[in-house]
C-alpha cells in the first residue's frame, strides 16, 4: 500500500542541473539505460519530413 | 461498480486529399468495417446541449475557421449516412465524427478491459484504413493524437459513471485543480504551441493550447477544462456521466490505465463529502503554463496568491484516495501504487518515465533524433516525428517501434487485444449490447448507449439497458439472450423478467 509523506507535499522539487528554464535549446537528453534503438533511429530517418506540414484536419470535439 | 470508457477521434491522412475531403474519407473508411454490426444510432435519445448546471443552451459553439472547409453548395446527407454508425459485437461504437473515424469503447469495469478495448479500437480502425487504402490504391494513415499542428484539435474523451448525490458546483470545484494538473502524467506530448506559437517548444499536453474556459457544455469551440454536458445514458435521477474532454489520446497502455484509474478514483472520491483544500487562481492559464514549463517544477498560482506545484496538488488527491480506497479492489491498489510512484519520479527525475508516459517517451525520441541529425528544436521535420509517434500502423509507427523494442511497459497482451475485438467486457451492459448485435443484428432497428430497438415481424420493442449496471443482472440478461430460440422468444423472456 502506498504511503504519503506529508513533509514531501510542501518540499520543493529537487534541483536538476540538466534542466533549463528557457525553451530555446529544447529538452535535454535523459541519462537512463535503454534497449538497443538503432532500428528505431533508422525508422525515424524514414519518416517523411514534410508529413506534419501537409497534415490538416477538421476541427473535432 | 466503477464504469468508464474512452472515445477516440483519430486523425486521418489520405494521399492526395485535403481537409475538405476528410468528412467523406472518414465515412468511407468506417464503411470498410467488414464484421457484423448494427445500425442506426438513435440520436434522438441524446441531448448534448443539456448542461449539468441546470440549464439548456440554444446552440453549441462551432469553430468558424473549420467551417471554411465545408462546400457551401453540397447538399447535407441524412445523419445516418453521414455518421455511418456501426455498433459492434464487442459493444463498441465506430463511426464518422465530422471527418474523424471515432471508436468509442463499450462500458468497462476494469482497467485491463479498458486498455484492451482501447487498443482493439486501434486494430479495428487500422484494418479499415488498410481496406480503404487497397480500394483507393493510395496511402491512408490514422493517427491517435489531438492536433494537426495548425490549430485544429479533436478529442479523446473519457466517460465515468457517477452518482448524482452531490451538487454539480461542488464537483466542479473538486475537479478543476485535478484536471489542470493531470497533464503531468496523462499528457501525450507535443512539439510546438498553437495557434501560431513557437515551433521548438516541447510541451506535455496535446490539448492544453485549446482550452479557453473553466467549464462549459461546448466541445467544438471555446473548449472547457470541465465539460458540463449532462447526458447520463442511464437513469438521470440517480446517475451522472462525467464527460471528460480535457485529456490527450494516449498510445501508452500504462498512461491510459493510469489516467483512467486515477480519474475514476477521484470521481469516486468526489462522491463522498470530501473536497480538496485548494483553489487555483486561473486554471485555464495554469494548464497551459504547466504544459510548457521547461523547468518541470510546474508551479502555479493559487487563489490566495501563493504558488503550489502540480505534483503537490496531485498528492492532495492521492492522500485522500489512499485513506478511503486502499485495499478496495485490485484496480484501486494498482492505481494508488502507480500514481504514487509516478509522482515520486516526476518530482525526482521525469526521464525515468520514458517507458510509461507518452510525453516522456516522445521527448526522448525527439532528443535522440535532434542529436543524431544535428537539428535545431524548431526544425519543421520534428513535428513529423511527433506525428509518426502516434501513427497506429505498427509498420510505420514510432510508438510501436518502441513497444516492439521492449521499451514500453504493457498492461495487456496481444491475445487480450485480439479477444477484445470480438468480445465485450464481462459483466457490463456493453456485453448485452454486443450479444444482441451478434445474435440479432438484422432485427435491430436502432441502438443508443441506453437501449437497443429490436423488431420482430409484428412489433418493435426497446431492450432498455439503462439499469444493467451490475454484474449479476447482466449475467441473467446474457443467459436469456444466449438461450433464446429466436427474437420472439427473447422478447417474451425479457417481458416475463420485468
Amino acid at each position: 500500500m502506498p504511503t504519503i509523506d506529508n513533509e514531501r507535499a510542501t518540499r520543493p522539487a529537487p534541483a536538476d542541473p540538466t534542466r533549463r528554464d528557457s525553451d530555446d535549446s529544447g529538452p535535454t537528453k535523459p541519462d537512463v539505460q535503454r534497449p538497443d534503438r538503432s532500428d528505431l533511429l533508422k525508422r525515424m530517418k524514414r519518416v517523411d519530413p514534410d508529413q506534419a506540414r501537409r497534415y490538416r484536419q477538421r476541427s473535432g470535439e | 461498480m466503477a464504469l468508464f470508457g474512452i472515445e477516440t477521434e483519430y486523425g486521418i491522412a489520405v494521399e492526395g486529399k485535403g481537409a475538405s475531403d476528410l468528412v467523406s474519407e472518414s465515412r468511407a473508411l468506417v464503411n470498410c468495417y467488414a464484421g457484423i454490426f448494427a445500425k442506426p444510432w438513435l440520436y434522438r435519445n441524446e441531448d448534448p446541449r443539456n448542461d449539468m448546471r441546470g440549464f439548456h443552451v440554444d446552440r453549441l459553439n462551432y469553430d468558424p475557421d473549420d467551417a471554411a472547409f465545408d462546400d457551401p453548395h453540397s447538399k447535407p446527407l441524412p445523419t445516418e449516412v453521414e455518421r455511418a454508425d456501426h455498433v459492434l459485437i464487442n459493444g463498441a461504437r465506430f463511426y464518422n465524427d465530422h471527418g474523424h473515424p471515432e471508436y468509442a469503447t463499450p462500458e468497462c469495469a476494469t482497467l485491463r478491459d479498458l486498455v484492451a478495448q482501447d487498443k482493439a479500437g486501434e486494430r479495428i480502425a487500422l484494418a479499415c484504413a488498410r481496406q480503404r487504402a487497397a480500394e483507393l490504391g493510395k496511402q491512408v494513415s490514422l493517427f491517435k493524437n489531438n492536433t494537426d499542428f495548425h490549430g485544429s484539435s479533436y478529442g479523446c474523451h473519457e466517460s465515468y459513471l457517477t452518482t448524482r448525490t452531490r451538487p454539480f458546483g461542488e464537483l466542479l470545484f473538486g475537479l478543476l485543480p485535478f484536471f489542470t494538473t493531470r497533464v503531468i502524467y496523462a499528457g501525450a506530448g507535443k512539439l510546438g504551441v498553437e495557434p501560431r506559437g513557437k515551433r521548438g517548444t516541447f510541451q506535455l499536453s496535446q490539448r492544453a493550447d485549446f482550452f479557453t474556459e473553466e467549464a462549459s457544455v461546448d466541445t467544438l469551440h471555446r473548449r472547457p477544462i470541465v465539460n458540463t454536458r449532462d447526458e447520463a445514458h442511464t437513469d438521470p435521477r440517480k446517475w451522472r456521466r462525467l464527460h471528460v474532454i480535457c485529456g490527450d489520446a494516449n498510445m501508452s497502455e500504462y498512461a491510459t490505465a493510469l489516467k483512467i484509474g486515477v480519474t475514476s478514483l477521484v470521481v469516486k472520491l468526489l462522491e463522498t463529502d470530501w473536497s480538496p483544500a485548494i483553489r487555483l487562481k486561473d486554471p485555464v492559464s495554469a494548464i497551459k503554463q504547466i504544459s510548457v514549463d521547461q523547468s518541470y517544477k510546474w508551479n502555479i498560482e493559487r487563489v490566495d496568491g501563493k504558488t503550489i506545484g502540480a505534483v503537490d496538488i496531485q498528492r492532495i488527491y492521492l492522500e485522500a484516495a489512499c485513506e478511503r480506497f486502499a485495499g478496495f479492489d485490485a484496480d484501486s491498489e494498482w492505481t494508488l501504487r502507480e500514481w504514487n510512484k509516478t509522482l515520486d519520479q516526476l518530482e525526482q527525475d521525469p526521464s525515468k518515465l520514458i517507458d510509461r508516459l507518452d510525453w516522456a517517451a516522445k521527448k526522448d525520441l525527439l532528443t535522440e533524433f535532434v542529436e543524431s541529425e544535428g537539428l535545431r528544436w524548431d526544425d519543421e521535420q520534428l513535428q513529423s516525428i511527433d506525428l509518426a509517434y502516434t501513427d497506429i500502423n505498427p509498420e510505420t509507427s514510432l510508438f510501436y517501434a518502441l513497444e516492439d523494442a521492449g521499451a514500453m511497459q504493457r498492461i495487456v497482451s496481444e491475445d487480450d487485444i485480439v479477444s477484445a475485438i470480438s468480445r465485450a467486457p464481462e459483466g457490463t451492459r456493453g456485453a448485452i449490447r454486443g450479444a444482441l448485435v451478434r445474435k440479432f443484428a438484422d432485427a435491430i432497428g436502432g441502438v443508443s448507449w441506453g437501449g437497443v430497438v429490436l423488431r420482430t415481424e409484428t412489433e418493435s420493442w426497446m431492450a432498455d439497458l439503462g439499469e444493467y449496471l451490475d454484474c449479476d443482472s447482466v449475467k441473467v440478461a446474457l443467459g436469456e439472450i444466449e438461450s433464446a430460440k429466436d427474437l420472439t422468444d427473447l422478447t417474451l423472456k425479457f417481458r416475463t423478467a420485468s
